[in-house]
């Protein structure tokens, strides 16, 4: 590889200058405004750090930057995440900010550039904007020059090419299902009334099946664009399984270990703002027109992605808003069942789990939950190109008969 | 005792601040080192550290504080440091006055006006002298006020009562929590359930028995410490240490998750999290419930302290021992590795020192020992 070695240093050199750039220049624009919930002591860290940084000690700003982190992260970590303060969250953020470009202050290796990658996203993950929405500048930068310092692979087969991986799906019978109806491209108007108003679920076509992602998306392409970046995956196959847990792994790890190979568990990329991490994957999607009904502004639609194997299984549930959900890849098996048959559904009485319903449905144990068997329900399987309309408190089951990526849009 | 005329003072883990005993050096001290104090090391008879600053006590009734916030202060009997306050005992005004009890913006090096004092009034020591107890101020006992009727708190409101039939010897503070050994050596908790610290209060109880038969009170006030997420670690008298290992909890992630370690029945959860740099955490664990702890070579604690993350305990023949995260040197054992075992402190054994106390600010450790007899 004696023809790569001139390629790292001035790779190296144009990362330092790019992130240079990003960053401000003096310790006094490099700060943060935090209220009176974080203390003197943690402030004064700030500052040394930030002096550290534009002073250009690069091993003490880490220093400082690692006990930033060890200490915001115990406050992350203190109490319910809801009371968490948002101060604490971005005191976390600009840890990773430091010790991010730290990291790439070095000519170093791919492997700095990693693990600075790494930290970004932690940043973006546990942490709260800063700067500007910094950290999304520094990982776009990151990423960036990972990708070009790598030779594309061969084209990986899909998975369902692999005999080792072929299951015969469960495809449900819905013979005996009522199902969803179906509209194409219907008006602002005509939805509005025939089906946001009443709280009806319908699929709408021809709406969302031109948007790039339809025809972008592979497991390639997505590896090519998010593979080096951590993202939070559910293990387990419900959420309201006693084994159930969740982890950080990259997109890449969450392939190999979740997707291509035979998984020893089922993991699900799950309601996870992917978007907001990796701009350039939102540049695939659009936000469906029928939002603009709401009473919302655009910038507090939730855009969620769910990416996984053939076979996860979101349980019975219901969210306190509006959702589109919009299907990509593969087909996803639905189940709808409205408000109005809530105590048919069993809803499990603790605070954390009474948005999700006791029973499972597609093997309901009718001793135990009889109402269930008599609730109405409408029924479909969703495909690539279809927008699912999912009203308010509607009542849905999800099971992936592929493998699958669906985007969701929460509205108000 | 005259042993104790010749013991001294130690400390080791995070010193970023410069406190005691990095002396502004490096920001950790891996070994444990005597800490530098004017006149002799036996001067000190109580170490309060929080995160960013350390509080020396001396026997003269002095605070001395190292680290982000300096300054010192006589007529102090007790002392108690958080990073959002200093907690001090002083001497009342007049003769039969109680104490007074005085908080401190510890960026205020205790000059100028204190934030806010109360005077304790004498019945707070008459109280002491019915229990048995030495005069107040002789027992370090901060948080918990003379009198054992009271306990100081960083956050409004900060005295709180303790229930009445509560005969409290020793408390500690958690994050969220606190802890409480009484008299007939039961220890109970209070605060949230979530991070499983609560859920050990009844099972305390039971693990702490009733007194054995024959006359008198046992020795039961040993190391009763608890913090952040529920390092419920209780040193009983040669009967048995209950106490976890316990690393990071799990976090849910998501923003309406509760991130709960337990189930519904209290039963231990295992998440599979990640340390903060997105590495693989070494342990992950959540542990609900008193556990017996078990020493090696059969050692038996006697003395306990917890950090923010890590434990350390004094046994009966005066070794320390100590295990949980060692990323800034707080464990002791000259590296910055993190044990899920207890692990012996061999600096003391080897130079032939008995420890006989201990005191963990959130990332470091503070010990006092003294030179072995006849050596």
């Amino acid at each position: 590889m004696a023809e790569d070695t001139q390629e790292p240093l001035a790779g190296a050199g144009a990362l330092r200058e790019a992130l240079r750039a990003l960053l401000p220049p003096t310790k006094e624009e490099l700060a943060l405004e935090l209220g009176e919930n974080v203390e003197r002591s943690v402030v004064q860290l700030l500052q040394e750090a930030a002096e550290l940084f534009c002073g250009g000690c690069r091993s003490e700003c880490l220093q400082a930057s690692e006990a930033i982190l060890d200490y915001s992260w115990e406050r992350l970590n203190t109490g319910p995440w809801r009371d968490v303060h948002k101060d604490w969250r971005r005191v976390y953020a600009f840890g990773c900010l430091l010790k991010a470009v730290c990291l790439c202050e070095e000519p170093g290796d791919t492997t700095a550039v990693a693990a600075a990658l790494k930290v970004c996203d932690m940043g973006l993950l546990m942490g709260a904007a800063i700067l500007g929405d910094i950290l999304i500048k520094v990982a776009a930068i990151l990423q960036a020059h990972l990708r070009s310092g790598k030779r594309p692979g061969p084209a990986q087969e899909p998975p369902s090419m692999k005999k080792a991986r072929y299951d015969p799906v469960l495809v449900p019978d819905m013979t005996s299902e009522r199902t969803v109806p179906r509209l194409h491209c219907p008006s602002l108007e005509h939805f509005r009334k025939y089906f946001l108003v009443p709280g009806r679920p319908v699929i709408l076509e021809g709406v969302a099946d031109q948007w790039p992602c339809m025809k972008r998306w592979s497991l390639e392409y997505i590896q090519e664009i998010a593979g080096c970046r951590t993202v939070p995956v559910e293990v387990g196959s419900r959420y309201t399984d006693e084994e159930w847990s969740q982890t950080l792994m990259t997109v890449n790890e969450f392939i190999s270990r979740h997707i291509r190979s035979e998984p020893k568990d089922v993991g699900y990329l799950a309601q996870h703002q992917l978007f907001d991490q990796i701009p350039e994957l939102r540049q695939d999607i659009s936000i469906p027109d029928y939002c603009c009904l709401g009473d919302g502004a655009e910038e507090e639609i939730t855009i969620n992605a769910w990416f996984g194997p053939q076979g996860t299984v979101s349980p019975l549930h219901q969210d306190p808003q509006q959702n589109f959900l919009v299907q990509v890849m593969g087909r996803k098996y639905i189940r709808l069942y409205s408000p109005q048959e809530s105590e048919a559904l069993y809803p499990h009485e603790t605070h954390l789990l009474h948005n999700t319903s006791q029973v499972d449905v597609e093997n309901p144990d009718l001793d135990k939950f009889p109402r269930f068997a008599e609730a109405p329900s409408l029924s479909c399987i969703l495909s690539p190109g279809e927008i699912l309309f999912i009203p308010l408190q509607y009542w849905h089951y999800v099971r992936a008969l592929d493998l699958s990526f669906s985007v969701s849009f929460w509205w108000s | 005792m005259a042993e104790e005329r010749r013991g001294s003072w130690f400390g080791f883990g995070f010193c970023g601040f410069g406190q005691a005993p990095g002396s502004g050096r490096g920001r950790q001290v891996l070994s444990p080192e005597p800490l530098q104090t004017p006149g002799s090391g036996a001067d000190v008879r109580r170490v309060s550290a929080s995160w960013s600053y350390t509080a020396l006590v001396t026997r003269g009734g002095q605070v001395r504080l190292s680290g982000a916030a300096g300054g010192a202060a006589g007529g102090c009997s007790d002392a108690w440091a958080s990073e959002t306050l200093l907690v001090v005992l002083r001497a009342g005004p007049g003769r039969g006055a109680g104490p007074e009890l005085q908080a401190w913006a510890p960026a205020s090096a205790m000059r100028g006006e204190p934030l806010w004092a109360r005077a304790l009034g004498p019945e707070a020591e008459a109280e002491d002298a019915a229990r048995g107890e030495p005069p107040a101020g002789a027992l370090p006992l901060l948080p918990l006020l003379p009198g054992a009727r009271a306990y100081v708190s960083p956050r409004p409101p900060f005295c709180r009562a303790l229930a009445p039939e509560l005969r409290a010897r020793r408390l500690e503070l958690g994050a969220e929590h606190a802890l409480l050994l009484d008299e007939a050596g039961q220890a109970r908790t209070a605060g949230p359930r979530e991070s499983g610290g609560r859920a050990g209060a009844e099972a305390a109880g039971g693990a702490a028995g009733p007194p054995r038969g024959g006359g008198g009170r046992r020795r039961l006030a040993l190391g009763v410490c608890e913090r952040d997420w529920g390092y419920l670690y209780l040193g009983l008298e040669r009967i048995r240490a209950a106490g976890p290992a316990l690393q990071e909890p799990g976090r849910g992630y998501k923003d309406d998750s509760e991130g709960s370690g337990l189930n519904e029945d209290g039963s231990e959860v295992k998440r599979t999290a990640r340390g903060e740099d997105g590495a693989p955490a070494p342990f992950i664990a959540i542990q609900p419930f008193p556990a017996l702890l078990d020493l090696p070579l059969g050692a038996d604690a006697v003395k306990a302290s917890c950090g923010s993350r890590h434990t350390a305990v004094v046994t009966g023949t005066g070794e320390l021992y100590t295990w949980g995260w060692g990323k800034y040197g707080q464990l002791g054992h000259k590296d910055t590795t993190s044990l899920d075992r207890p692990c012996r402190v061999e600096y003391f054994v080897d130079k032939q020192l008995q420890v006989r106390a201990v005191s963990c600010g959130p990332w470091n450790t503070y010990v006092y020992a003294v030179e072995k007899e006849g050596s």
